[in-house]
């Protein structure tokens, strides 16, 4: 409720938040006035954009796989057990989230590289070159999206304590099937709106995956990647316009999807 | 069947420090204030929280013992659990939060669901099979959780106030249902409670467990009326008859007779308070239709106080004034005449 006192603003702070809500509007105004609505559709269904679009979508929904594999039971251990040094791997995990995606992709090189030790394992033994292959995309996707996963999933299960596995205790069920039945199930809204972040952050990741994956049509170049080259490279700002504005439908389906959900498991 | 526990823990500020046989053939209540102790001590046989130092054991199958570090978990105790707030969970209906034990134990999907829809049938909530416990009354989910620990046949009931999470209006027939269903169950049932009418109407046996430690244990009768605590004469130190009430007239389980103003019928627990119960000297005339002729059996100061034990057609305690107790010449021996207004008396529909 607000109150009598603060019903009317200061005039001081309307206009620096009304330059905020432009600042944020703007750009998006400009990307949807240049685009060119008659050839939007003949554009969308051109075999650049199908391709990226496809090769995002296998990379990102991968990134999501990976990241619900490995990022759930990290979440767990994190909200429920006492680990040493939790504190420290939570602030591990959370550090792509701030870290340039730059920094992300050469880091990834500099361990998977082909020169580099695991790399030279991962060919050599099982013929598996990552830099510069669309498992490598999948990869750079996966390790910048997945910081949202566990965040959102840890805070979703630390919303509950763990009552309800108690109970699931004395009913008789062993840890395995309290984890499958009460805490995943109870979770399940939280995992949801987690691999919907991770999924959109991997989809629109690009320098950790230009950097460790490079820029190869059909290969590594996702729709990020295909927008900036279109843009930048072969001066086709049209197909730029396209490509973002499919980005921009994207990011607002999601954000429309988690609406409730991404506030609700933060909070 | 008999559960031995011998406890001694610490847990934060409490020191939880006591020796607890129940036996199977009766249901114990342990009564005790707030933060005494009492869910403590269930969680420990239900195995969810250790002891630092200590025994728990239900004929001979020992759950945990720390002087030879023997632990089973929860999960291989045989031990239904109802908790406070009933534990239902949120995601499954109330016929699978039933059929959840039986499944967990290796039952098939289609045995346990007939089962946990027999133990429905008994609780009477046939119509929630496929509720969610969201959609139950505070009582249904009671009930459901009731079932839910009985249907995998447990050697030990624990109830964790049962009534608690139930509002007021719904108490006395769940009160009813809730006896019936321990009656019925042959394994060691504990219930613990810090309401000692609770207590008396579904326990044969109190254990008054305070700061940790047991004060005092045997008949809700006995204990009430020589309250070894500050806390129980306090909390139970009241009057508390058995009977049967018939149109204003209870006939208590010893055969005397008291006027009640009440309009329940059939079986009853009625209590007074001890200051409500008035002595005299001689049998004083009047409107005051309860009057017994008492033998004093004890005389205990407590500050302004004094509980006054008496013997007569039905044990009494009456609270007086010193100043009134002298007046009174009260004395062990003594003979006074008590006087119960219809009123003072507080029926319980049984």
């Amino acid at each position: 409720m607000t109150r009598g006192v603060t019903r009317r603003p200061l005039i001081g702070l309307v206009i620096p938040a009304a330059v905020a809500v432009l600042f944020i509007a703007l750009p998006l105004i400009g990307l949807l006035a240049h685009v060119d609505w008659s050839n939007l559709p003949s554009q969308l269904v051109s075999t650049d954009v199908l391709t990226a679009l496809r090769l995002s979508l296998e990379c990102s929904l991968i990134a999501v796989a990976v990241a619900l594999l490995i990022g759930v039971p990290l979440a767990y251990i994190l909200a429920r057990t006492t680990v040493p040094g939790r504190r420290v791997i939570r602030g591990l995990v959370t550090l792509p989230l701030v870290l340039p995606p730059v920094v992300g992709g050469i880091a990834l090189q500099t361990a998977f590289g082909t020169t580099t030790p695991i790399g030279t394992v991962l060919h050599h033994l099982f013929g598996i070159v990552l830099p510069f292959s669309t498992a490598g995309a999948a990869m750079a996707e996966a390790f910048v999206g997945f910081p949202f996963l566990v965040i959102t999933v840890e805070a979703g299960l630390r919303q509950r304590d763990d009552h309800f596995e108690e109970v699931a205790a004395t009913l008789g069920a062993r840890p395995w099937r309290r984890f499958w039945r009460v805490t995943l199930p109870l979770a399940a809204p939280s995992i949801a709106a987690g691999a919907a972040l991770c999924w959109a952050r991997a989809l629109g990741e690009f320098g950790a995956t230009i950097t460790f994956a490079g820029s190869f049509p059909g290969t590594t170049e996702t729709l990020p990647i295909a927008a900036y080259s279109s843009f930048e490279g072969s001066g086709q700002i049209g197909q730029a316009i396209t490509l973002s504005l499919l980005l921009l439908a994207i990011s607002v389906l999601v954000l429309v999807v988690l609406r409730d959900r991404w506030l609700g498991a933060l909070r | 069947m008999t559960l031995h526990a011998q406890v001694r823990t610490q847990l934060g500020s409490l020191r939880l420090d006591c020796d607890l046989s129940v036996e199977s053939d009766v249901t114990v209540a342990v009564l005790g204030p707030n933060g005494a102790g009492k869910t403590t001590l269930l969680r420990i046989v239900a195995g969810l929280t250790p002891v630092d130092e200590g025994r728990v054991e239900v004929d001979g199958t020992v759950f945990e013992d720390t002087a030879t570090r023997t632990w089973l978990t929860p999960e291989a105790r045989r031990v239904g659990f109802v908790f406070q707030d009933h534990g239902l969970f949120p995601h499954l209906s109330v016929l699978d939060n039933v059929a959840f034990g039986l499944r967990a134990r290796g039952v098939d999907r289609a045995t346990a669901r007939a089962r946990a829809n027999e133990w429905l049938e008994r609780v009477d909530l046939t119509r929630h099979v496929a509720s969610r416990p969201s959609a139950l009354s505070g009582g249904e989910s009671q009930r459901a959780a009731l079932a839910r620990a009985l249907v995998t046949d447990p050697e030990v009931l624990l109830l964790d106030e049962p009534l608690a999470a139930v509002d007021a209006s719904g108490r006395l027939e769940l009160r009813r249902s809730l006896r019936r269903h321990l009656s019925t169950f042959k394994g060691v049932r504990l219930v613990v409670t810090h309401d000692p009418l609770e207590a008396a109407s579904l326990a044969e046996r109190v254990v008054i467990l305070e700061d940790g430690r047991i004060t005092q244990e045997g008949p809700f009768a006995d204990v009430s009326s020589r309250p070894r605590s500050a806390w129980i004469a306090r909390m139970a130190g009241l009057n508390l008859l058995r009977g049967v009430v018939s149109d204003g007239t209870m006939v208590v389980d010893d055969g005397s007779r008291l006027t009640v103003a009440t309009g329940i019928q059939g079986p009853a627990l009625a209590t007074i308070q001890p200051r409500a119960v008035a002595l005299y000297r001689q049998a004083p005339e009047g409107s005051p239709r309860n009057v017994l002729r008492c033998t004093v059996t004890g005389v205990d100061p407590e500050g302004d106080r004094w509980r006054i034990r008496l013997e007569g057609p039905l044990p009494l305690v009456a609270e007086v004034t010193p100043a009134a107790a002298a007046e009174l010449s009260l004395a062990e021996g003594g003979e006074v005449f008590a006087v119960v207004k219809a009123t003072e008396i507080d029926v319980y529909a049984l």
